[in-house]
């Protein structure tokens, strides 16, 4: 090892590689049990590619995706009980979701998680505690805001968006994405692989400008409210499962349909890192 | 979780499909790929280091596959950088008369500034144009080849020092090559002169177990620099920098130390897996950082930060403007337009000509200062004072490094200068507590005694094998924890 120094390094590499690689095909037990995450790069050798039965899964998640699109396409005009949870920033849509709900004879719980995630989300299962709780046969999303700048972030989110899309189980939802003010690392990209075009609000197009409010980061009242305009009118008329959401006569709820039908809720910051 | 599966035409598959040229995702020196086409490199290089011709073809062809990986065909340009600045140095050198020697030194600054202008500096300029003259401005598709920036100054300081003849030119183009392609200076520098570098081909200094290992510590130094400390700190940095506007006057400033703190890192550990490496393979290419924050003065600053660069910048720019040997006006221009140039290189961005302006000032202000600055006794709170003074400034002009544009910059000393509040700092501590404990350690590590250094050093150099593997292992693990931990956004804690 002393008089063959390079040919020692180079055996040490490829020894710790090879620890790397063993390490990769335990990756699940190694996180939950002792925190370690593993090294991407050794899990990418061994990952295979996407084959013919990857391609057949694909396309038939796809045909089920049409048939159920099929299914819902025309509009469902019974009343709904619409549960929308998500980060800040329906702090501003809730109040005019629910100005749509009043409308169209829809009921409404709005669960507002101040700087939430969905990491946080699916660590603490609030969103199965809400379903149980309000029993929605309608669910609405909207997260990303607080992750629009995380690195890797397909590798490290992926499983959060699948857990919480599994917690919604089979019922009918849409999935708003977050009004970006600069570009993201990926978020958007990521929910758009996972959840089905017709149940993927992308609010980051060239056409879609919103005044933000001080923060430079969360739309105005007046903004939201045209963004929620854009949402709903994208719900009846382009997503899988269209509901009545027509244009309500008025700005704000009333009071008896606030005391009745319509439920706000507010959590506090998660805590931590 | 993906599905893993233990087969060789999938290892196959996946080590080909890493192999395809990618700009968008070049090699760095810290990513697996690197370090197993190392692995391989090593041994080969070893049998190979003896045979001068053999080992370099060798190396040339790594590295040029290395610039293939990522940079694709653009490795052209630098190929043909090479073979213009080797022959221009051979005109150079038989001219006698001094006209044609001065028009051949213009040839190849012409080209090898016009590379460097065409593919670095064309959208800014056409943009620049474009708002004077109110139109429109669709960017070009220009990619820069990777280490454009770093290469030209190499080649630029081999024609100029056989112009003022402080050596000769080399008569084998492979030397040359050798030079201006070898890998580990190819990415991010050291900005190593010719003069320095190729002597050492022809009289290779010997590979020792000592050297060779101390070469691998300083690797795994940088490693922890660049991907443990910066690429964490940088998280922080990003999502303040996207959108400044909801943070606190002492968010906004942590974000600012945490910024000269992540360039720090990145940089320098850029530079030591560099360096390192090259001193694995027998090549001293010198010391790119000396500790910068310790400096106590913005002279000292660029004694001790991004050596290689400012020592070109002043060998070849501000003393063929003059030096301080025309006067103290003279002097004093002569050193703004260095650092103003110094800026332009880092980007073409009017924010980046602002932080080489804001430190041309600083090093006007401090030479014009010390006369009076001389007399103050050097004692332990002087030396402390100096130092924090130092580092504000420091931190302070890499605001507009790291901005997007002049207006961001001024947003965030804006955020800074009146929106400061300490109460926000036990709220800070609270919510990334991960980020000031990285922040405090890396301060005590930057103090910490440069003895102490050499220590762990040797202690690492005579270590058993299996040791080294283990300290190797934690350092990779070190690197794919952090990699994996988010700093915590509180972007909407106002609310």
């Amino acid at each position: 090892m002393k008089k063959k120094p390079l040919f020692a390094i180079s055996l040490l590499l490829v020894a710790a590689l090879l620890i790397f690689c063993v390490q990769s095909f335990f990756s699940e037990e190694l996180e939950e049990h002792l925190g370690l995450s593993s090294a991407k790069f050794a899990g990418a050798l061994f990952t295979a590619a996407p084959d013919s039965t990857a391609k057949k899964s694909r396309a038939h998640k796809s045909d089920s995706t049409a048939a159920e699109a099929q299914k819902f396409a025309a509009l469902d005009t019974t009343r709904k009980k619409i549960l929308f949870f998500g980060d800040s920033m329906l702090e501003r849509l809730g109040p005019r979701l629910g100005a749509y709900a009043e409308e169209n004879g829809h009921e409404l719980a709005v669960v507002t998680w101040y700087s939430s995630s969905t990491e946080v989300w699916a660590k603490s299962g609030k969103a199965k505690e809400f379903i149980e709780k309000y029993k929605p046969n309608y669910v609405m999303v909207c997260l990303g805001g607080n992750e629009l700048f995380i690195s890797d972030i397909k590798q490290k989110r992926t499983k959060y968006v699948q857990q919480l899309l599994k917690e919604i189980g089979n019922r009918p939802y849409i999935w708003i994405g977050p009004p970006n003010w600069k570009d993201d690392t990926g978020f958007n990209e990521m929910v758009q692989a996972l959840v089905p075009a017709g149940r993927f609000y992308l609010s980051y197009t060239p056409d879609q400008h919103y005044e933000r409010a001080k923060d430079g980061a969360h739309p105005t009242a007046a903004s939201a409210a045209k963004w929620m305009d854009r949402i709903c009118r994208w719900v009846m008329t382009k997503s899988d499962f269209p509901i009545r959401l027509n244009l309500p006569a008025n700005a704000k709820v009333s009071a008896e349909y606030r005391k009745n039908h319509c439920h706000y809720e507010y959590l506090s910051p998660p805590e931590g890192e | 979780m993906e599905h893993l599966s233990f087969d060789f035409a999938t290892l196959w598959h996946n080590i080909v499909a890493m192999l395809v040229p990618n700009a968008a995702a070049p090699v760095v020196f810290s990513s697996g790929l690197f370090w197993v086409a190392f692995a391989i490199f090593l041994p080969v290089y070893a049998l190979l280091r003896n045979r001068r011709t053999k080992m370099q073809l060798f190396v040339v062809a790594f590295s040029l596959l290395f610039f293939v990986r990522c940079s694709g065909w653009y490795v052209l340009v630098m190929l043909a950088t090479s073979v213009i600045d080797w022959y221009v140095a051979l005109r150079i050198s038989a001219a006698s008369d001094k006209r044609k020697r001065k028009m051949w030194l213009w040839l190849s600054l012409c080209c090898s500034l016009g590379m460097l202008f065409v593919f670095k500096y064309t959208n800014f300029f056409l943009h620049t144009w474009a708002d004077i003259m109110g139109n429109n401005f669709q960017p070009l598709d220009i990619i820069a080849p990777i280490g454009l920036s770093f290469y030209t100054f190499r080649t630029i300081s081999y024609v100029v020092d056989v112009y003022k003849e402080k050596m000769p030119p080399t008569r084998s183009y492979l030397d040359h090559l050798f030079f201006l392609s070898f890998f580990p200076c190819l990415i991010a520098g050291p900005i190593v002169r010719a003069k320095d570098f190729i002597p050492q081909i022809h009289n290779p200094a010997p590979v020792s177990a000592e050297s060779v290992y101390a070469g691998f510590w300083q690797v795994m130094i940088g490693v922890i620099k660049k991907a443990v400390v910066a690429d964490y700190l940088a998280q922080y940095t990003n999502i303040v920098f996207s959108n400044m506007a909801p943070y606190s006057g002492f968010e906004l400033l942590m974000a600012a130390v945490g910024f000269t703190v992540q360039l720090y890192c990145d940089f320098a550990g850029y530079s030591d897996m560099a360096i390192g490496m090259g001193k694995m393979m027998g090549f001293d290419l010198g010391v790119n950082f000396d500790f910068p924050f310790r400096s106590k003065n913005i002279t000292e600053f660029w004694r001790r930060w991004h050596i290689s660069l400012s020592f070109w910048l002043r060998d070849y720019v501000y003393i063929a403007l003059g030096g301080n040997r025309k006067g103290k006006v003279r002097q004093y221009t002569n050193l703004l337009v260095t650092m103003l140039l110094g800026g332009f290189w880092h980007g073409a961005g009017l924010n980046y000509i602002y932080w080489g302006a804001l430190h041309g000032v600083g090093l006007v202000v401090h030479k014009i200062n010390m006369p009076w600055l001389k007399k103050i006794p050097d004692n332990p709170v002087v030396s402390i004072c100096s130092g924090l003074l130092t580092f504000a400034f420091v931190a302070f002009a890499f605001v507009a490094f790291r901005a997007e544009n002049l207006t961001d910059t001024l947003a965030m000393y804006a955020g800074i200068f009146t929106n400061f509040d300490l109460a926000h700092v036990p709220y800070f501590i609270k919510a990334r507590p991960t980020w000031c404990v990285m922040m405090v350690l890396i301060l005590i590590a930057h103090f910490l005694p440069k003895c102490g250094y050499a220590a762990v050093q040797r202690w690492f150099v005579n270590t058993p094998w299996v040791v080294k593997l283990l300290v190797f292992v934690v350092v990779v693990q070190l690197v794919v924890q952090f990699s994996s931990a988010d700093v915590k956004p509180f972007i909407y804690a106002q609310y």
